[in-house]
């Protein structure tokens, strides 16, 4: 059970909160985009063995949408690698 | 021995919920509301009159029942300008009070948040979790105040009463 | 009843409260105070079990959470299994029966497999019971082995609890560092969290006799002790064991006796800022030849009896070491009148200052332990030279043995951070902290007194490992594990067989699989793997730590969620009405309890819902629709927002209106289906099935927060602000009329799919037409503190039109005749709008929305689709199973479709289905088969409508 912070909130137990994915790429033009590119955005996610930027919701909390970087391998909850934000 | 604590489930309050800017939401309340409160997951009362601020833009304000109406009629939910929202929700939520020396060892039974006076302080207010719902949790008199979505409200009274028999 | 091995004083135990157990059906008696292992050896009782898997006579080795041979299962109130008779508290009435033997330790059928040892090694069970599989021998195998069952009810009385706490620091472990480290963070103004396995604070203490700065150590814990519970910002916990570290400083600590009526045992979530692991030290068993025989002991387990419990466990001793530390336990023997024959010293030479402690006791250096005489109890012991030799033998009743110590890491480790092997110590030793913790006393390798507590007084250390005793001549088996019966022999043949991994010896072996997880053995298992591959052992490593470290009870765990409070539940204002009415209650999607139908007296389930349906399609019905998600939208953006998340168009709509849309996935799959319904120029309102009302919300909110945050779109949950009765068939508007209404019911003012604001019955209401059930239908939404007097009002004026309750059988009845969707049935994942015959809510007009590319991207491949059609048997009363597969020609081949619902048409006087078949639009007028285990069914494929193709009634 982890403790994350929430921006609005601050540090909370992880069982008010809901897991909302990795953060992917940005959702391309539908229209402007060829069947390949589009199986990609949909199809392959951020998946590493260490650090990954996610989505998270503070549900049963202030309903607050954010991201945290979480090392996969351990829960830690880690600065964000340089060059990302 | 079991707890030392009362447990009483509220009777209704007036609610309603705002969101907006700040300012946006100050300027069309006017004199409707009491000031609002900026700090995150804090509150304010003047006049019998509470206000929550528990989510980014996000204030719940609360009254006794009696002054729904009028309260409505101050706010104007339905001539709010489209950058604000005003909802009334009195009857969205079920509080319940929990009062007396071992307040604090029920709500740990229901809460994983730390209620302790050095952390939880006496203009704290915040959803959270309490026995596994959302729940918005304050403190009163001698306890502790909470409220959870008024459809879970007997399933709340049941698990109080085993945890507390 | 005599209690021939107790002492005539001494000890932590109050002889003037005697307690009467029974065991195995026998009556004994204890004091205050004992455990169960205590009071047993106080009894003399010395077989005490039989192994898991040899059946081999065993007593009790250990006094603490480390004991590896005597489980027991516990009767009546207490009723639990395969419990360490040294962690069982003695009370009053207690009954507790040894595991693994029948009919009794003394005489164990299961004996036999003794005499087989030698056809059943490591790995035997996985090798012999392969065909067909494992898994068809499991069962008996597993009861052959014999550990307690689960207890078949639950406590009489009592409940468990499970409940969250906060502090700075969490203290694993009350002994002499515990205390101190407590006292220090106390002092600080920290607010301290301190746990204890033990039924009192001291730990190893308890079982000593040591000073600290001249005065007995226990009255230095006596006043740490009092010196806490003067602390407000102290939470002091005995009888409470720390038993998992999980990540951020989550420790999980189960409480076994609880200070308060009616509470079993209470589980606690502790998150804290800091953990400071103090949990000592365990001593390691030794390694020899039927070292597992009755009366070979922990040493520190017989101080512990002879100095804590004021029991002797035998007469006449032999102790064997590799350390100092045997040398205090000789000395406290001696003082209390055992009669102490020799210590077996495997060091070549002995300290003197630890000869010095015991000057009239033989102490034998540079020499082992080669062999054990006594089957049902050790009767003599072979001393030999530890370089081999003839050896010989010494008549004792109890041999004691240390193999030396291991800082108990377990919950260091549980919580990931790193272990080394100190070559001084010959142990695995705490080194990196990945958390924010640390190792104190024992647990950190300070396994002396002086370097915990200032002024503590006893002996250096001094440990030369021995990690098995490898003279010439010894016959039995070496046990490493004693309670799974793992021996050197067996970790032999697992290195041989190829599995050199520790944690592969482990799974091969079952060594440390045990429920005491091998705190006296695993060591010797390293041991031993490293010896025999020559390699040290901090090559080997240890296998991993997990949590428990010591068992827990399913009850404290799930606290409060048992039985019926197991998921949550929800009510409306009309559940208890429901009720008294002689619904037949389902859990109906979020957690809602609803009517699932309302039988007469003497009433099946299908005449009721015959008579339900019958109302709605002839008069008139109303249900309480009170849990469909709704939510209030305000905002510029909102219509360009509802474009997007709708797959039609939504922008549309003039205040008043409303519109059905389906909800799409990026991915094209359907989200939901429901209402959006205009209120004014910037105010929304959509309502969403029951089931998905949580999962629109965090769409909804997602993409505003994560994608569009310059979107101009408020959202706020009304689900609970708005309850509705929703009144439906052909005499709906005439009994809304005589409910009494301010709006103007009429079909030209308020026609199908709009929305008025009003008041219905006195309260101020919301009325929508839309409907689900094929029927002129309105849904009168009022606050839930009028619902149950509009129902009320409801029922009451509705009785003249013959008015009924529909549950939600009904409900699906009515969905079905008119081949209305319903996610879950005929949506499963896999279809899309134009497979459910609803290409119109897929709008072409808008360039963008959520899903659109998606499901264009899959139907551009032109292959066969699933599509939804509905099916007639030939015999209008032959029911179809829902769920039940299509083939071609009924053949048995790869399915061609499914049967996503079937139900008795009151409507049609027959029984009619929908399915999900490939080409199903293009088959319509065709005969598919409906394959059953013993039967094909031929099916008539129609359009999916069996009522109202028109929709002219739900105008109306």
């Amino acid at each position: 059970m982890m403790n994350i912070t929430c921006p609005f909130c601050g540090k909370r137990n992880e069982s008010e909160f809901i897991h909302g994915g990795p953060v992917g790429a940005v959702r391309p033009d539908p229209n402007a985009v060829s069947d390949e590119e589009w199986v990609e955005y949909l199809t392959v996610t951020p998946n590493p063995l260490g650090p990954v930027q996610e989505k998270w919701w503070h549900a049963r909390g202030c309903g607050e949408w954010f991201s945290i970087w979480r090392d996969t391998r351990t829960h830690d909850i880690v600065e964000a690698p340089d060059g990302t934000t | 021995m079991s707890y030392d604590v009362t447990i009483e489930r509220c009777g209704q309050k007036a609610l309603f919920d705002l969101k907006g800017a700040l300012d946006a939401v100050s300027q069309w309340a006017g004199d409707a509301l009491p000031s609002l409160p900026i700090r995150p997951n804090s509150r304010t009362e003047e006049d019998g009159i509470e206000l929550f601020h528990i989510g980014r833009d996000h204030w719940i304000t609360r009254a006794p029942l009696a002054q729904e109406d009028a309260i409505e009629a101050r706010l104007k939910p339905t001539d709010c300008p489209a950058d604000i929202s005003i909802v009334r929700v009195s009857d969205t939520m079920t509080f319940f009070c929990i009062v007396g020396p071992d307040a604090g060892q029920v709500m740990s039974i229901a809460c994983p948040m730390d209620l302790h006076d050095s952390v939880f302080r006496t203009d704290a207010v915040s959803y959270t979790e309490v026995f596994g719902l959302k729940a918005l949790v304050m403190r009163c008199q001698d306890g502790i105040e909470f409220a959870v979505e008024q459809s879970f409200a007997d399933m709340v009274e049941d698990y109080l009463i085993r945890a507390t028999a | 009843m005599v209690q021939r091995n107790r002492r005539a004083s001494g000890g932590r135990i109050d002889r003037n409260r005697p307690l009467h157990f029974t065991f195995n059906g026998k009556l004994y008696e204890g004091f205050e105070g004992d455990t169960l292992a205590s009071a047993l050896l106080a009894n003399g009782i010395r077989l005490t079990a039989r192994s898991f898997k040899y059946h081999r006579p065993r007593s009790i080795m250990g006094h603490g959470v480390e004991e590896p041979a005597t489980l027991v299962e516990l009767d009546g109130e207490d009723a639990s299994g395969n419990r360490p008779a040294t962690t069982v508290p003695l009370r009053d009435g207690l009954s507790a029966r040894s595991v693994n033997c029948w009919p009794s330790p003394e005489f164990d059928l299961g004996g036999i497999n003794q005499l087989l040892s030698r056809f059943i090694p490591a790995g035997f069970y996985y090798k012999t019971f392969k065909w067909p599989n494992w898994h068809l021998f499991e069962p008996s195998i597993r009861r052959a082995a014999g550990l307690a069952a689960a207890p078949e009810s639950p406590p009489a009385s009592g409940h468990f609890e499970a409940r969250n706490a906060h502090a700075d620091v969490l203290i694993a472990g009350a002994g002499p560092a515990g205390l101190q480290a407590a006292l220090e963070a106390g002092r600080a103004g920290k607010r301290v969290f301190l746990a204890d396995e033990g039924a009192e604070a001291g730990g190893s203490l308890l079982n000593r006799n040591l000073s600290i700065g001249g005065r007995s150590a226990l009255d230095w814990v006596e006043d740490a002790v009092a010196e806490l519970r003067g602390m407000e910002n102290v939470t002091h916990l005995q009888n409470a064991t720390v038993w998992a570290y999980r990540e951020h400083n989550l420790m999980i600590v189960n409480e076994r006796e609880p200070e308060l009526d009616g509470v079993l045992e209470r589980s606690w979530r502790v998150r804290v800022g800091e953990v400071v692991i103090a949990t000592g030290a365990t001593e390691r068993a030794m390694v020899f030849g039927d070292n597992d025989r009755p009366g070979v002991m922990l040493a520190s387990s017989v101080q512990a009896y002879v100095n804590r419990w004021g029991v002797t466990p035998g007469q006449r001793m032999v102790l064997f070491t590799n350390n100092n530390s045997v040398y205090a336990v000789a000395a406290d023997l001696a003082a209390a009148g055992m009669q102490v024959e020799a210590i077996l010293d495997c060091r070549k030479t002995v300290p003197p200052e630890a000869v010095k402690l015991v000057p009239d006791i033989p102490v034998h250096a540079a020499t082992v332990a080669g062999d054990v005489r006594g089957r049902k109890g050790v009767r003599a012991v072979k001393a030999v030279p530890v370089t081999g030799g003839a050896g010989r033998w010494i008549d004792c009743d109890v041999l004691g043995c240390s193999g030396g110590w291991n800082p108990t890491v377990h919950l260091w480790s549980q919580s990931r951070s790193t272990l080394r092997f100190d070559e001084d110590l010959a142990a695995f030793v705490p080194d990196e902290a990945v958390q924010n913790c640390r190792a104190v006393g024992a647990a950190a390798g300070d396994l002396t007194l002086d370097r915990i507590v200032g002024g503590g007084e006893d002996l250096a250390y001094a440990i030369e490992p021995l990690w098995r005793v490898n003279v010439p001549g010894q016959r039995g088996k070496a046990f490493l594990d004693v309670q799974n019966d793992v021996s050197v022999s067996d970790v032999h043949l697992a290195l041989r067989e190829g599995y050199d991994n520790v944690e592969h010896v482990k799974r091969y072996t079952t060594g440390g699989m045990g429920i005491d997880q091998g705190k006296t053995g695993n060591i010797n298992i390293i041991g031993t793997v490293a010896m025999q591959k020559g390699v040290p052992l901090q090559e080997v490593g240890t296998t991993t730590f997990r949590s428990p470290y010591t068992p827990v009870s399913f009850g404290a765990i799930g606290g409060l969620r048992e039985g019926w409070r197991l998921f949550p539940y929800r009510h409306t204002p009309v559940t208890q009405w429901n009720k008294d009415h002689g619904a037949v209650m389902y859990e109906a999607g979020a957690r809602w309890r609803r009517p699932g139908y309302f039988p007469k007296p003497g009433e099946g389930l299908q005449e009721a819902v015959n008579r339900e349906c019958r109302a709605v399609r002839e008069g008139v019905g109303v249900y309480d629709g009170s849990p469909l998600g709704t939510f209030e939208l305000k905002g510029r953006d909102v219509p360009k927002f509802l474009d997007f998340i709708y797959s039609n168009i939504m922008s549309t709509l003039k205040p008043g209106d409303g519109r059905y849309g389906l909800m799409l996935s990026e991915d094209g799959l359907i989200l939901d289906d429901g209402v959006a319904f205009r209120l004014d120029e910037h105010r929304w309102m959509i309502s969403t099935s029951t089931g998905h009302a949580d999962a629109v919300n965090q769409h909804m909110e997602k993409l505003l927060q994560t994608e569009f945050p310059d979107w101009q779109v408020l959202i706020t949950t009304v689900t609970s602000q708005w309850n509705n009765a929703t009144i439906c068939g052909p005499k709906a508007r005439e009994v809304l009329q005589a409910v009494d209404s301010d709006i103007d019911l009429s079909p030209e003012a308020f026609p199908f799919m709009s929305f008025r604001e009003g008041t219905v019955a006195g309260f101020p209401a919301r009325v929508v037409r839309v409907s689900f059930t094929g029927e002129l239908s309105y849904e009168v939404n009022v606050a839930p503190r009028h619902m149950a007097a509009l129902w009320d009002k409801v029922m009451e004026v509705g009785a003249p039109f013959g008015i009924l309750p529909v549950g939600s059988e009904s409900s699906h009845v009515l969905r079905v005749e008119k081949g209305f969707l319903s996610l879950g049935h005929e949506v499963d994942g896999t279809v899309d709008a134009y497979d459910l015959g609803m290409g119109w809510v897929m709008s072409k007009k808008k360039p963008d929305y959520l899903g659109k590319r998606s499901v264009q991207l899959r139907r551009s491949g032109g292959g066969t689709r699933r599509e939804l059609v509905g099916i007639l048997a030939d015999d209008p009363n032959q029911q179809i199973p829902e769920g039940a597969p299509l083939t071609p020609g009924g053949r048995k081949e790869a399915t061609d479709g499914l049967v996503t619902a079937c139900v008795w048409s009151v409507v049609n006087n027959r029984w009619v289905g929908l399915a999900l078949l490939e080409d199903g639009h293009a088959r319509q007028g065709e005969t598919a088969h409906v394959r059953l285990k013993d039967d094909v069914i031929p099916v008539t494929v129609t359009k999916p409508v069996f009522h109202d193709p028109e929709g002219k009634l739900l105008r109306s």
